[in-house]
């Protein structure tokens, strides 16, 4: 295996040359870009790359350009996940017959791809993948938001939030349904390593990525990335929605380890009440009306039962 | 080397499936991800079985549906390696999205399509909706109408689609169960001159050469889209078959089997002919002789290569004669069938005062009898007296109920 | 780029990222990369600003969270330092200067067409009202 490497603090991780390229066409202030950034810092080997169609696809292989510094391939919505396990598996079987260019390099495997294309309509690929074992990684850009297409609800959408397709209105609050549990349906895979990682948290991220880039099977990651589009916030404010965002324990950051081995690996000093986070952001806006403040109550409430859950389950180190 | 080598009779007999599965183990295919679906399944259990026992070295992935198969054989062809799967019917349908996308990626991917009908209703048999469904795919499409073509097939797909100056994915047709499951005497060639024809996989833009990292599957808007379009349909219609036609020629030099685009039998002076894929051209065959016993002339033209499809080449078969059928073994589901109309295209502008009409046959696995086509060459040549199209344009054959036809 | 004719560009519209042979990417930095037309690193969006971050040395104390943090690869830091704005590939965001934690700050949004000669001498002084 190769040596992993090293990154004490964040001055040392700035030496990194990015393999990740600028005028891409995210919009200003994007968290995907931040997080890709993270991700592919974290490493020196060789990268693999894919990625399902979504705004990280759209806007940075828009011929003629790529915005890729390590071979990268998109095929279609649903399959980033299977993309990168063929190439894996192609790997695999050129080692195995002695045909590899440059034998001694230890290419790493990594699938980007947004919540739609992994909650919803990759679910079964991505299942797929972690099920058979590839030696690979899939970065969800959770989003919460089908932000590609303008805004339409995935089952990552929170309740409350106002999406296109689950729009508030005089008759409705906007999204009905809670999201989806995506990490523990992967981690309930075995697969050795699942984790939620935040940008803001980078040391954090870049662990969980080393630790995720260094086992051996698949792994899967779930990265919050605050839209300033949809979630409906100035673009300068990605890096603060994002502190909202793991301070209120909306987005706990935790791994799972080969299943169930679950640690926290944030703990906010001063937790931010879940009010802050859904008060920054336009897309929860209609929430505070005074019809509607119970729905704020009750994702506190289900935030600290989360918090709450998560706490047992790693003291009880099943 | 980590395999061994398999000793094979002069003659083995062997199924369609199992002849195409040998053609790949002989390839030394890297990676087979698959999905299993009958009747294509024995093909991708034959690889596995190699690989288990030994007699090729590569991975196979059994994946979680025909879209994920073709998906991860699309990831394994852009990183580097000979790739190929197997399907048919519905999982042909459900792999179709990521067809369009191996094409326009330009992966030589061989992808064996044993030809099975099209739910609802459901049906297992054999008839080519499916590799009708997919024609305009971007993918090289050839037939096989008996298991040793499956067999040769399957060689000389790898050999043209992995050619650097055409680098397009490919189908092998063969017919479901009247082809896959019928066993056969089968002349295969021997492990070492089988790969010797193929030759070593020739990386391309290959994702795994570190030193030079490629973009693969970009997006291409208004100002581009329609220049990659055209440059994959200009190789599709000018280099790929005298590709296939120089394979087929080094393949008849290795073995004495010889291929055409087209293939003609009893052509020379026929007035009737059938036009006709799959196992049906050898039944047409057989009927054709028997035509000829009884003082009428007649032909057949099997197109064994339907994509690209060889206009000139079937212009050609067909200049001299009087009455042509063309037999569509898919519901065309509101128009003229497919080669009734690839026909007629072709046709159209030239001299010919050939009488074309349509037939549709065969659908869900029903037998194409030899009564059918003695009746059919019977038709075609009242045709020819009558110096007419005596019946409508299209006609179905072999279906219960009163007679159907249209046009 | 200028617009390629259909038989002018690869097939399957692929990509090369560099002109030619690279060894070592994630050891290279951008500056000795070779990189092809094909690169958005060539390309500019700098045409998407309407503010501009001004960096201003005197206070920066190279923590290099705006580095982390910048979505578009624009602050550049060599040798854990940081030593300027990539003014092709800044987009305007102001996320650098949301998380510099200098005071007065080390970068602030002015004006896409402000001189930054004369905003760098007229820089904000430290905020006494700040813990």
């Amino acid at each position: 295996m190769s040596e992993m490497k090293k990154i004490k603090n964040l001055k040392e991780f700035s030496t990194s040359a990015d393999r990740f390229e600028g005028a891409n066409l995210l919009c200003p202030g994007c968290a995907h870009s931040i997080i890709v950034r993270e991700v592919l810092n974290a490493t020196n080997d060789d990268m693999v790359l894919s990625a399902s169609t979504g705004c990280l696809e759209v806007c940075t292989a828009v011929y003629p350009y790529t915005s890729w510094d390590a071979s990268w391939i998109h095929i279609g919505f649903e399959n980033s996940s299977t993309a990168i396990a063929g190439a894996e598996t192609m790997y695999k079987a050129l080692k195995k017959k002695g045909r590899l260019k440059q034998p001694e390099r230890t290419p790493k495997f990594v699938s980007f791809a947004g919540d739609g294309a992994s909650y919803d309509i990759g679910f079964q690929w991505i299942s797929g993948c972690m099920e058979r074992g590839h030696n690979i990684m899939h970065v969800v850009l959770d989003n919460e938001v089908y932000a590609n297409t303008g805004g339409q609800r995935s089952s990552s959408t929170p309740i409350g939030s106002s999406a296109t397709t689950s729009p508030e209105g005089r008759n409705s609050y906007g999204e009905k349904r809670n999201k989806k549990d995506m990490l523990s349906i992967m981690a309930a895979h075995g697969i050795p390593y699942a984790a939620q990682v935040a940008p803001n948290k980078w040391k954090d991220m870049v662990k969980k990525i080393q630790h995720g880039l260094a086992v051996d099977g698949p792994v899967f990651i779930n990265a919050v990335s605050p839209c300033t589009t949809e979630w409906k916030f100035d673009p300068k404010d990605t890096m603060n929605i994002a502190d909202l965002a793991t301070d209120s324990l909306v987005f706990p950051l935790y791994e799972i380890i080969d299943g169930h081995e679950l640690n926290i690996t944030y703990r906010p000093k001063n937790v931010v009440p879940v009010e802050e986070y859904l008060a920054a952001q336009g897309r929860f806006k209609h929430l505070f009306k005074d019809e509607y403040k119970y729905l704020i109550k009750e994702w506190q409430e289900r935030v600290d039962a989360k918090w709450a859950y998560l706490q047992r389950r790693e003291e009880a180190r099943v | 080397m980590a395999f061994d080598k398999m000793e094979l009779k002069d003659i083995e007999v062997w199924d369609g499936n199992h002849a195409a599965a040998q053609a790949l183990r002989q390839c030394q295919i890297d990676v087979v991800a698959a999905y299993p679906i009958t009747p294509s399944t024995p093909i991708v259990e034959g690889y596995a079985k190699f690989l288990a026992d030994g007699y090729v070295e590569g991975e196979f992935v059994m994946v979680e549906s025909e879209h994920a198969a073709m998906s991860g054989c699309i990831g394994a062809a852009a990183a580097g390696g000979r790739v190929a799967t197997a399907t048919s019917s519905q999982g042909l349908a459900l792999m179709s999205e990521t067809l369009y996308q191996a094409s326009g990626m330009r992966l030589p991917i061989v992808l064996n399509l044993v030809n099975r009908a099209l739910a609802s209703p459901l049906n297992v048999n054999g008839d080519h909706s499916d590799m009708y469904m997919v024609r305009d795919s971007g993918w090289i499409q050839l037939d096989a109408f008996s298991p040793q073509e499956a067999y040769d097939l399957n060689l000389i797909a790898f050999k043209v689609a992995e050619d650097h100056d055409v680098r397009l994915p490919a189908i092998v047709n063969q017919d479901g169960f009247m082809t896959s499951h019928t066993a056969q005497g089968v002349s295969p060639l021997s492990d070492d001159v089988a790969y010797g024809f193929v030759g070593e996989y020739k990386p391309m833009n290959d994702m795994l050469d570190f030193e030079h990292p490629v973009t693969h599957g970009v997006q291409t808007e208004e100002d581009w889209h329609f220049e990659h379009k055209a440059r994959q349909h200009n190789d599709l219609m000018t280099k790929v078959l005298p590709k296939i036609q120089t394979a087929f020629d080094d393949f008849e030099k290795l073995t004495g089997r010889k291929y055409n685009l087209v293939e003609k039998y009893d052509m020379d002076d026929a007035d009737i002919c059938v036009v006709c894929m799959g196992s049906s051209v050898e039944t047409a065959r057989e009927v054709a002789t028997e035509m000829r016993a009884k003082g009428i002339k007649a032909g057949v033209v099997g197109i064994r290569v339907l994509r690209p499809i060889p206009f000139f080449e079937i212009i050609d078969a067909l200049k001299d004669v009087k009455a042509i059928a063309a037999l569509d073994r898919s519901s065309p589901n509101g128009a003229a069938g497919m080669l009734f109309n690839e026909l007629a295209g072709a046709l159209f502008n030239t001299d010919t005062k050939a009488l074309l009409s349509g037939y549709v046959y065969g659908l869900g696995g029903r037998d194409l009898t030899k009564k059918h086509l003695v009746d059919l060459y019977t038709e075609l040549q009242a045709n020819v007296d009558a110096g007419k199209v005596t019946t409508k344009l299209q006609q179905f054959i072999g279906v219960r109920g009163p007679k159907l036809a249209y046009l | 780029m200028t617009k390629k004719g259909w038989d002018e560009f690869e097939i399957g519209a692929m990509l090369r990222t560099f002109n030619g042979k690279i060894d070592d990417i994630a050891g290279t930095q951008q500056q000795d990369r070779d990189y092809s037309q094909s690169s958005s690193y060539t390309a500019s969006v700098a045409d998407w600003r309407l503010i501009k971050p001004i960096f201003n040395k005197d206070y920066c104390i190279d923590c290099q969270f705006c580095w982390v943090y910048c979505p578009d690869v624009s602050i550049i830091s060599r040798d854990k330092k940081l030593i300027g704005v990539d003014m092709d590939h800044c987009k305007g965001c102001g996320i650098c200067v949301e998380v510099c934690p200098t005071n007065p700050k080390s970068l602030l949004m002015f004006q896409e067409q402000s001189d930054e000669e004369s905003e760098i001498a007229n820089w904000p002084k430290k905020d006494e009202g700040e813990a």
